[in-house]
């Protein structure tokens, strides 16, 4: 509309407005030109395929995840609202935490009708576990509690059952499991041990008179703290507790107990406690338990790594105990890969509803009387939301990699699996926490309702980058890890094969002293800059150690101090490892509108890694280079701007599954919508 | 009141007073079911009214003992068969493009749903903002026994049903009476028809296009009609366990189950029903209402043509054309369904269905572009 033509419009509406109107109608306040509604999707073009870029990003079992979105969209239980003519589901998180730990239950009950856990633990193959993958990003987008509940259930004690026990175990539980006739818990983490399991206090021993294990809580630091489902509703937990035979200790095990009995009533000789209210997932139920000389039959010793003979013996085919603890831990990464996957998810749907808003939602005119401007066509504003986007695209085709990477699994990739997990999973968590608070203040004060998700979604999501292994531990774990890949290959004089370090053996790359924009937009350019960083982190982080260790420092302790050195190594390693795998998908397309958008996300991507600090610390980039770096920067938001509504549409997520200020939130907010 | 009636062998009659205009479809013969050229017809009124500040309403009723009981489908088998499928293409290309408008249409529409309500016929009035249901009303979506699916945006409308009542009406293609339209949503108003002239006289008079108005309007003649005690809305929690399973095998089984605890002849029918309609439509009209709960009525629609495009084309299944066969042309009714069997058709064989068709001169559904100034919210909620 042209601008006079539309102001003139705003001040007739004024006018009448004022003017008293027929006494016999309420006075209609419905909206005037200046604050109207414009859906983003009738201005704003699609110029790829979207439902092909979704199959692209979401990577497998489309189908799958859409007839979940449906089953939760259809049931009263997942508290459907009208907000502005849509229904919207989430839960309803002002009820108590007791109210919102039975909705979880209850709407778990529901989906097990369905069908949804079908298969999820008497099914192998990778068909079943990709399966269980897209099930779990959708249902965690719906609410943490729930995946966090099922995740529990399914993935640790199911997964421990799967991994840890043997074939009697897995006839025994795994189908009482799937169908819930049992409910489960997984209790490892303890009061005064987290990340350090092999330090829980947990003493079982065994008494041969009986056959029989016996669980002791020996003092408080000792009890196990945080266990999921153990407050309310579960009826077993595997235990983690250190096995004294004979006086030896044998190290950590895990022991299968019945903690309540099919009424719910706790065991004799257990003793549970409440974790209490919590800044999130109060759906639920943390608890903490002691045991009292708990006795459990000695074939619920999960017995794949090592067993205990009837009269008391202790076996096992793996005689280091460095090596067992390594072996027995190794399948717990599937908890981590659901982590970091679910974390991108959370991501999408803060910048889905973000970027829908600032594509709505006007502030400030540039001239009186012009219309005011669309927040995204702030340069300000795409500079804040779009790189994040850029980020996320390379996080979902980085999950997708490390996902298959699990699937795929063989004893030979465990190293890598473990590697890549811990890298993928802190640097997704912590992104998602960032890329929410953002999103947050990007949607100013409409982000801080609980009902527009984004605010809440940090509350949620906050534990991610603690449980399951604290992300600062995981990183300085890749980064301990490249270091032995350095060391075994100087030891050997062999080149490096594995983990993405095949650049070391390469010449080093050289970074043009000039940096020009079609440089900076080139993927060889770009992965020379990212491997530079690594490569040269990596020589400094050895030389770093060695200095220590020179002084007569221990390797421990040089770790210890090498820290600074090992988080720049850590991110580079990230940055490199998932930039990787956005270049290979890119690859897999031909040329067109499609490819071309996912080369400028690349190049976001990879210039907002140059950002990073360790470029100009350690001079990878010139002054001048990192201020080119940055005007190419907003470049290139300025060309993504056109497909801000695409990129985000293109995430799959329903609708439902966002928030009224992703749509027409002046409807969502009219006084009709009121309940009076 | 100036009274006007079209020229067009008056296959839809116009009636233009003050504020509303009062379209009559007028084919009774044919249970008005609506030939190309009254799509046509339609979508020029239509989109001329929408321009139209003189017209605050449209009123869409139906000839005869049915208010609509579908697209002409015996015309298109008739021009699919005489060559060209594209004529088929491009008929449903314009109902396809009626029923978005009537989804985003800036006035309010009221269709008198006293009859047969059926097929194209539910498209043309379901999207519109008010459906007055009758005691005459008779709503079906009887497509999977055609060798087609519920297409004209019901994987849009049927999709939001409570609960999953809408998979379990457009896949066994169960008739609904008013009471029934009125309790799930795909009615908002019950009227006895014998105060529907009333209501017509009231409405014809009303000077206003806000939605709140006509309701209040509407309401003044509304009965609340009580189901029957047989009705399958009373069976909701059956329909709900059984028609959210993940495939029409599961939801089969699901319903087999449910037999073997209480023996119900309606759960036996709702089988029989289900084995005797073609199964490749079964898996496609079950992909088709799940995505479409997922999207906007303008994706349904595009979806759905593109589907409609497949289905005409014959290349991967011609149970349209045995479907039309046997129930309309040599009304054998029974159809030789092919492939026979829902476990003779792969994911892959329904996936053709949503993917685009290889025709160099064939393009997705192109739907008009709507004016983001006078869209209500009612519209928009439904992009």
């Amino acid at each position: 509309m042209d601008r006079a033509l539309q102001r003139t419009k705003i001040l007739t509406d004024h006018l009448f407005q004022s003017s008293p109107s027929s006494p016999a109608q309420t006075p209609s306040l419905s909206s005037n030109a200046c604050l109207n509604y414009s859906p983003p999707e009738l201005s704003e073009n699609y110029a790829f395929d979207i439902k092909h870029m979704r199959k692209l990003i979401d990577g497998h079992n489309v189908e799958e995840r859409d007839w979940l979105f449906g089953l939760m969209r259809q049931s009263k239980l997942f508290n459907p609202k009208v907000r502005g003519g849509k229904v919207f589901v989430s839960p309803d998180y002002n009820q108590s935490m007791e109210q919102q730990r039975e909705m979880t239950m209850k709407r778990i009950e529901y989906l097990l009708e369905r069908g949804v856990f079908r298969g999820w633990l008497t099914e192998i193959g990778e068909e079943v576990q990709m399966r269980k993958f897209a099930c779990f990003e959708v249902l965690s987008i719906y609410d943490h509690s729930i995946a966090t509940k099922l995740g529990v259930h399914f993935f640790l004690w199911g997964g421990a059952i799967q991994f840890f026990g043997t074939k009697h175990h897995h006839d025994k539980w795994l189908r009482d499991t799937e169908n819930f006739s049992i409910k489960c818990s997984f209790a490892m983490t303890e009061l005064g041990h987290g990340s350090n399991v092999r330090g829980v206090e947990t003493v079982t021993t065994y008494d041969s008179n009986t056959g029989e294990f016996v669980i002791n809580t020996p003092c408080e630091t000792a009890q196990k703290y945080w266990i999921g489902g153990a407050a309310n509703h579960a009826t077993h937990t595997i235990v983690f507790s250190q096995l004294n035979i004979n006086g030896t200790n044998q190290g950590v095990h895990a022991f299968i107990a019945q903690i309540r009995d099919a009424n719910g009533n706790i065991c004799p000789n257990i003793r549970i406690a409440d974790c209490g209210h919590k800044i999130g997932l109060n759906g639920v139920d943390n608890g903490r338990i002691w045991f009292d000389n708990f006795r459990v039959p000695r074939e619920n010793l999960l017995n794949s790594v090592a067993d205990v003979s009837p009269d008391g013996k202790y076996l096992s085919s793996i005689k280091d105990p460095d090596q067992r603890f390594a072996a027995f831990m190794a399948p717990l990464t599937v908890g981590r890969v659901n982590i970091a996957v679910s974390a991108v998810y959370q991501s999408k749907v803060g910048l889905a509803v973000a970027i829908r808003y600032a594509l709505t939602r006007r502030a400030f005119s540039l001239k009186p009387n012009e219309p005011e401007i669309l927040l995204l066509d702030y340069p300000s504003h795409q500079r804040r939301l779009l790189p994040l986007l850029a980020k996320i695209y390379a996080m979902s085709f980085a999950a997708n990699y490390l996902k298959m990477l699990y699937v795929k699994r063989t004893p030979q990739s465990n190293k890598t699996i473990h590697i890549v997990s811990s890298s993928f999973k802190a640097t997704f968590t912590w992104n998602n926490m960032q890329i929410l608070q953002e999103c947050r203040e990007a949607c100013g004060g409409q982000g801080l309702k609980t009902e527009n998700r984004v605010g809440h979604l940090k509350g949620e999501y906050d534990v991610q980058s603690t449980f399951e292994g604290d992300n600062n531990i995981l990183m300085q774990q890749v980064s301990k890890a490249l270091l032995a890949e350095y060391v075994a290959a100087q030891k050997r004089n062999k080149a490096f094969k594995g983990l993405g370090l095949e650049h070391m053996n390469k010449p080093c790359p050289i970074i043009p002293s000039q940096l020009t924009s079609t440089t900076l937009r080139c993927s060889q350019f770009q992965m020379d800059a990212l491997c530079l960083r690594e490569r040269d982190l990596l020589n400094l982080f050895v030389a770093d150690v060695s200095q220590y260790q020179a002084k007569g420092e221990s390797t421990e302790r040089a770790f210890i101090m090498s820290y600074q050195l090992a988080e720049d190594l850590g991110r580079a390693f990230s940055d490199r490892a998932i930039f990787q795998t956005f270049v290979e998908a890119e690859a897999t397309l031909a040329a067109g509108s499609l490819k071309d958008v996912l080369g400028m996300l690349r190049s976001l991507y990879a210039l907002i890694c140059l950002e990073d600090a360790a470029f100009l610390r350690y001079g990878y980039l010139s002054v001048g280079n990192a201020a080119t770096v940055r005007r190419e920067i907003t470049k290139i938001c300025s060309e993504l701007r056109p497909h801000a509504l695409a990129l985000v549409s293109s995430f799959g997520i329903p609708d439902t599954f966002l928030s009224p200020i992703a749509f027409n939130w002046i409807d969502a907010n009219s006084w009709s919508s009121v309940e009076h | 009141m100036a009274s006007s009636v079209s020229s067009q062998q008056d296959q839809v009659l116009v009636e233009a007073n003050s504020f509303a205009r009062i379209l009559t479809l007028n084919r009774p013969k044919q249970l008005n079911a609506l030939s190309f050229q009254m799509i046509s017809q339609l979508l020029e009124l239509f989109l001329a009214y929408d321009e139209d500040p003189n017209v605050n309403l449209v009123i869409l009723k139906g000839k005869g003992r049915a208010f609509c009981a579908g697209g002409d489908v015996a015309a298109v088998v008739r021009d699919i068969r005489s060559g060209d499928w594209r004529a088929g293409a491009n008929f449903f290309s314009k109902e396809f493009t009626l029923n978005y408008l009537m989804a985003t249409y800036s006035k309010p529409q009221v269709s008198i749903l006293n009859g047969i309500v059926m097929g194209g016929g539910a498209g043309a009035s379901l999207h519109g903002r008010f459906r007055v249901a009758t005691e005459n009303s008779v709503f079906a979506m009887p497509e999977t026994a055609l060798g087609l699916f519920p297409d004209v945006g019901a994987s849009y409308f049927l999709s939001r049903l409570p609960g999953f009542f809408g998979e379990y009406v457009g896949l066994t293609g169960s008739r609904l009476d008013g009471a029934e339209m009125l309790a799930c949503g795909l009615a908002t108003h019950f009227v006895p028809s014998t105060k529907l002239p009333m209501l017509e006289t009231t409405l014809r008079n009303v000077d206003s296009s806000d939605p709140v108005i006509i309701s209040s309007i509407i309401d003044q003649y509304c009965e609340q009609p009580s189901l029957k005690e047989q009705s399958v809305y009373n069976r909701l929690y059956v329909i709900d366990r059984c028609f959210s399973q993940k495939t029409v095998e599961e939801i089969l089984s699901a319903l087999e189950r449910e037999v073997v605890h209480r023996m119900d002849g309606w759960i036996s029918a709702t089988i029989q029903t289900l084995k005797k309609a073609s199964p490749t439509s079964l898996k496609i009209s079950l992909r088709s209402i799940r995505e479409g709960r997922l999207q906007g009525v303008g994706q349904c629609l595009v979806r759905e043509y593109r589907m409609v495009c497949h289905v005409m084309r014959g290349e991967v299944s011609k149970d349209f054309f045995e479907g039309c066969r046997a129930i309309l042309l040599d009304k054998d009714k029974n159809p030789k369904w092919e492939p026979s069997k829902l476990e003779l058709i792969a994911d892959s064989t329904v996936h053709c269905y949503f993917s685009k068709v290889n025709d160099e001169e064939w393009e997705d559904l192109k739907l008009p572009t709507r004016s983001k100034f006078n869209l209500s919210p009612y519209a928009i909620a439904k992009l």
